[in-house]
């Protein structure tokens, strides 16, 4: 390799700005590419993490279940259970039925079970001996049961132990067990008890036979919880596996990784093709950023660059030479930009957790980027030394070419089919109850398409209005005569930032609004499908609420007549538990008619004929359709469907409180953040997260673009600013002058940006509805604080620049300028 | 070689302005002699340094042929052109510091020059030849301008080319820096190395071995 060549490296140190630029370039685009590959895969993590916190961790592997096995053949199954799978362990629970125990007292309805490890996971409340039976509260209560009773004429193991009666929500060791350790008191009350825990497999299995009847058997497979797709996906496959040879012999079969690891894997994919057009398009901006560095580049360099092109070498070699002295910065900056990524993945991803080989891929593809740089570095060189030695003068026919296309129509046209796509699909089409919708890339694309054209509208308006410009005549205000002539001086660079600006601040407002508006929807839509925080079924004898749950909770009726619902609520209590929402408290002391339901007037069982004529458009539970009537209107709460606590806490303060009230519970309730499904809503949250992090990259290309424009600029500046100031400019008009420039480029970039954000989230939102049957659909939030912190970062940027340029004219020895 | 290095059949040269097409040199035929010094001498703007682009294979002339060595350049490609300009040519630019590699010290120039044109440069003579001795590890900014503009010389001599040309290689420089530069070409031409300038300076003019002048971008009459 000859010297000029093999000196590149050390050369590329006498530019510092150039070294950095180009770092921060590779930095920016490594990033954006790496980020990509990161937030999707995360995503896919994100989303089997939601998933699992609605499901029960310690039955995520395959497991079995039967019902109805005679007694004398449990044992003979738990066997066959242990032979056929040797190498893990199963956590096997066994459950007699109900049936009439005697403990020498009064006589009490039992259910007796084991469960290995069970008596580990109460709470014990008198005793704790592990070597006989734990009793339940309830029934030692009922009973008259103490420590040390036998029953069943002393063929049962003495008590040795009475623990608290467990209730929802339960403890993830219990969670599978729901259904045999929770009794359904409110469906039949004689069965109010919990389990009797027998202390050993041998004690359960010799049961005497008037309480040994049928059994029912659970059998969970313990594994570590799965973090991510791929561990997911392979629990469910090796479990699938494992349990398969046992199936024949089991009612069910209970697996309820299929349709998380399917929604997971349909979320990455979702997320995937909703980021990839950006992605593509930051790319693009990336690259075309690295040739504007080469270009750079060359123009300074043009002296030696001439020098090497007359002693016989080719553009493509002095492309190569650019190569040598930009591509270091070029590799260091996507070093620099991967490590950004992965340091960065809790702030910009939905999760920390990546499958094995995401960070590898993310290397390979910040690999290929900095190969496509130093690629547009050799060709931008190479092009640029032919055209500025070979064929100097002729022009530059595909610039030419390239400044007429009119982009903005292509992209016009693209956001038309877009929102053709977005009006007749919105998202997309489930393909399975419960299964995530796919998400339709191109309907999500549509707000930034808007962004996108409105950016190269306003790049081709500024450029004509630059090109027009010499035709203003402002003498009487120098300071903005001089600002025009600049910004039509530096035409190129200035439609270019434009460009940018536009787009990060379309993107950045788009990315908030959209991921906003999911967000409060997920949240207004389960508030308002379950009525509260938390619910939970109680007698309707219960019309008093314990001390705890006075103040933010309160008790609601519901009734149900085929598609007829109406709720009976208490006025005086009833905004202290429901869901937030906005109602004339007086309102709810008359009958209520909601929504879309017929004025005229209606009978529903349990209460009184009502013909409301007060009117609202939603309320929480019913959403669009149903009535209201108040609790006083009430004769008879037997006789209305079912009631409930609803409630502003915590499910578990709720089931505490009632419980230690003596309150029984049922099965049936929930808290809000289960309710609904909301998958959809996060992919869309996520999606368009990483949309705003993707446009404060571009804020920050732009903001650095703008920075570069002025110190490119800087000795030009300087030498006409010199004389200006010598000429009777005032420094003040200067400063004024390049604050009017540079405020006009970010200005003109922040209205237009917000604008086209605006218009575009303002038709999308409303369309980006994952849960269209729930009310109220999703609403374009509050961007005042976007709007303030853009205004903000604009002014310092703007400050910054305008600082630098006033500086160098200061400082400048015209001497020098004119001599050099 | 034969008796002319260069020869010149009919060029002209048109350039495109925003007014129209401009032509710089108008059917210009002339013959660089094998040996000594020749200049084309004409005011600011006559066209002499087209030409010596043209002779150069710098740049393709608009219309006629160039011969180097007696072949003729007319229709070689880009790539045969910068092949030629390698093996055989030495050109010298009007600023001394074009012709120079900024971050590279002196003898580093001097080597770079001669790999150009594949051959290896005896660094300290040709310093000495050039009066620079002791200056191989010089930066090029420590150098005055007369002094870089005899180094830029020395990479002529250091690729051995078969022509030397240079454009107007005094203009930029004080009057003891241009006695430097005078020298230094007239022991180029003493040595046999056939030099090519282009200038207005009449002491350098009044060097010449062979001269043509130029008005208006023809050869005056």
């Amino acid at each position: 390799m000859q010297i000029p060549w093999r000196a590149a490296p050390r050369a590329a140190l006498s530019s510092p700005l150039t070294l950095l630029v180009s770092v921060v370039t590779a930095l920016l685009l490594s990033f954006v590419v790496a980020a990509a590959v990161l937030h999707s895969a995360a995503s896919g993590s994100a989303a089997v993490d939601y998933q699992r916190e609605r499901l029960c961790e310690e039955a995520l592997h395959p497991s079995l279940e039967a019902t109805g096995i005679p007694h004398e053949h449990v044992a003979g199954k738990i066997q066959a259970v242990r032979e056929a799978v040797p190498h893990h362990e199963p956590l096997i629970g066994t459950y007699v039925r109900e049936q009439r125990a005697d403990f020498g007292g009064l006589p009490t309805e039992a259910k007796f079970g084991y469960r290995p490890g069970a008596t580990d996971h109460l709470q014990v409340l008198e005793g704790g001996a592990k070597d006989g039976l734990w009793v339940p509260k309830s029934i030692a209560d009922t009973i008259g049961l103490e420590l040390g009773g036998r029953g069943m004429g002393g063929r049962l193991p003495p008590v040795t132990a009475i623990y608290a009666d467990q209730i929802d929500p339960l403890p993830e060791w219990w969670c599978s067990e729901r259904h045999f350790v929770i009794p359904n008191v409110l469906d039949r009350d004689e069965l109010a008890t919990g389990v009797v825990w027998m202390p050993s497999a041998e004690s359960f299995a010799a049961l005497p036979p008037e309480i040994a009847g049928v059994t029912d058997m659970s059998v969970r497979f313990p594994a570590d919880v799965p973090r991510t797709v791929d561990e997911a996906a392979a629990l469910l496959a090796e479990g699938t596996a494992r349990v398969a040879p046992l199936t024949g012999d089991y009612n069910r079969v209970v697996s309820p990784l299929v349709l998380p690891v399917e929604n997971a894997r349909q979320t990455v994919a979702n997320v995937r093709s909703a980021v990839l057009g950006l992605t593509l398009i930051s790319l693009l901006i990336g690259l075309a950023g690295v040739a504007t560095v080469t270009v750079q580049w060359a123009q300074r360099r043009q002296s030696e660059l001439r020098l090497l092109w007359v002693r016989g070498a080719g553009p493509l070699a002095l492309g190569g030479r650019g190569v040598l002295e930009l591509g270091l910065p070029l590799v260091v900056g996507g070093a620099l930009g991967f490590g950004t990524a992965r340091l960065l993945l809790p702030v910009y991803a939905p999760s920390e957790v990546l499958p094995p080989g995401t960070t590898t891929t993310a290397a390979v593809a910040v690999v290929v980027v900095v190969v496509l740089s130093l690629v547009v570095t050799l060709a931008t060189g190479a092009s640029r030394t032919h055209r500025m030695f070979q064929v100097a003068g002729r022009g530059n026919r595909l610039r030419k070419v390239l400044t007429a296309v009119p982009w903005e129509l292509a992209t016009t046209g693209l956001a038309v089919w877009a929102w053709d796509r977005v009006q007749h699909s919105g998202l997309s089409t489930t393909t399975k109850v419960g299964a995530l919708p796919r998400i339709d890339a191109a309907a999500l694309a549509f707000p930034l398409l808007v962004v996108l054209t409105a950016a190269l509208v306003t790049a081709r308006l500024a450029r004509w209005a630059l090109a027009a410009s010499h035709r203003a005549e402002l003498w009487s205000t120098p300071a903005a005569q001089l600002a025009i002539r600049r910004l039509a001086a530096g035409a190129g660079p200035v439609t270019g930032v434009l460009l940018v600006g536009v787009l990060a601040v379309g993107t950045m407002a788009v990315g908030t609004a959209i991921a906003g508006s999911q967000e409060t929807a997920l949240e207004v839509k389960s508030g308002m499908y379950t009525g509260a925080n938390s619910y939970a079924q109680i007698p309707s004898e219960v019309t008093e609420l314990p001390a705890a749950l006075r103040g933010n909770s309160t008790i609601v009726g519901f009734v149900k007549q085929y598609d007829r619902t109406a709720l009976v609520v208490d006025p005086r209590t009833f905004r202290d538990g429901a869901f937030p929402f906005e109602i004339d408290p007086a309102l709810l002391d008359e009958p209520l008619r909601v929504g879309n339901v017929p004025r005229r007037e209606v009978r529903l069982p349990g209460l009184p004929p009502i013909a409301p004529t007060a009117w609202v458009p939603t309320f929480p539970k019913l959403g669009t359709a149903g009535w209201v009537v108040p609790v006083d209107r009430i004769s008879d709460r037997d006789e209305v469907g079912s009631w409930y606590v609803w409630s502003s806490r915590p499910l578990a303060e709720v089931t505490a409180a009632l419980s230690a009230d003596g309150v029984k519970l049922s099965r049936n309730l929930d808290e809000k953040s289960r309710a609904v499904q909301g998958l959809p809503f996060l992919t869309i949250q996520w999606t368009f997260g990483f949309v705003t992090a993707l446009g404060a990259v571009l804020a920050v290309v732009a903001s650095i673009a703008l920075l570069l424009a002025v110190e490119v600029r800087r000795r030009q500046n300087a030498l006409s600013g010199a004389f200006s100031t010598r000429m009777g400019l005032l420094p003040a008009a200067m400063l004024r002058s390049h604050l009017l420039e540079l405020g006009a480029v970010a200005g003109a970039a922040v209205l237009v940006g917000l604008a086209a954000s605006a218009v575009s989230s303002g038709f999308t939102v409303p369309k980006l509805d994952p849960a269209p049957r729930l009310t109220p659909g999703p609403q374009v939030p509050d961007v005042l604080p976007l709007l303030v912190t853009t205004a903000v970062g604009s002014v310092l940027v703007v400050l910054v620049a305008a600082w630098i340029a006033v500086r160098a004219v200061r400082s400048a020895k015209i001497g020098e300028l004119i001599r050099g | 070689m034969g008796e002319h290095v260069l020869r010149l059949r009919e060029v002209g040269v048109d350039y495109r302005t925003p007014a129209g097409a401009v032509t710089a040199v108008s059917d210009v035929s002339l013959d660089v002699p094998a040996t000594g010094l020749t200049v084309l001498a004409g005011p600011s703007g006559s066209g002499k340094s087209t030409l010596l682009r043209v002779l150069s294979l710098v740049e393709r002339p608009t219309r006629g042929g160039v011969e180097l060595r007696g072949m003729g350049t007319a229709r070689l490609s880009s790539g045969a052109r910068r092949k030629l300009r390698r093996r055989d040519i030495a050109l010298v630019l009007q600023n001394p510091a074009d012709n120079l590699i900024g971050h590279l010290d002196v003898g580093d120039n001097l080597r770079a020059a001669a790999q150009a044109a594949g051959r290896v440069a005896r660094v300290d003579e040709l310093l000495a030849q050039l009066g620079l001795p002791g200056t191989a590890g010089w930066k090029v900014s420590a150098m005055s301008g007369g002094q870089q503009q005899r180094l830029s010389f020395g990479c002529a001599l250091a690729r051995e080319a078969t022509v030397v040309l240079a454009d107007e290689p005094t203009s930029q420089l004080d009057t003891s820096s241009a006695d430097l530069v005078l020298e230094t070409l007239a022991d180029l031409a003493r040595r046999g190395v056939p030099v090519v300038v282009a200038s207005h300076d009449p002491r350098l003019i009044a060097l010449a071995d062979t001269r043509f002048d130029l008005r208006n971008g023809a050869l005056a009459a």
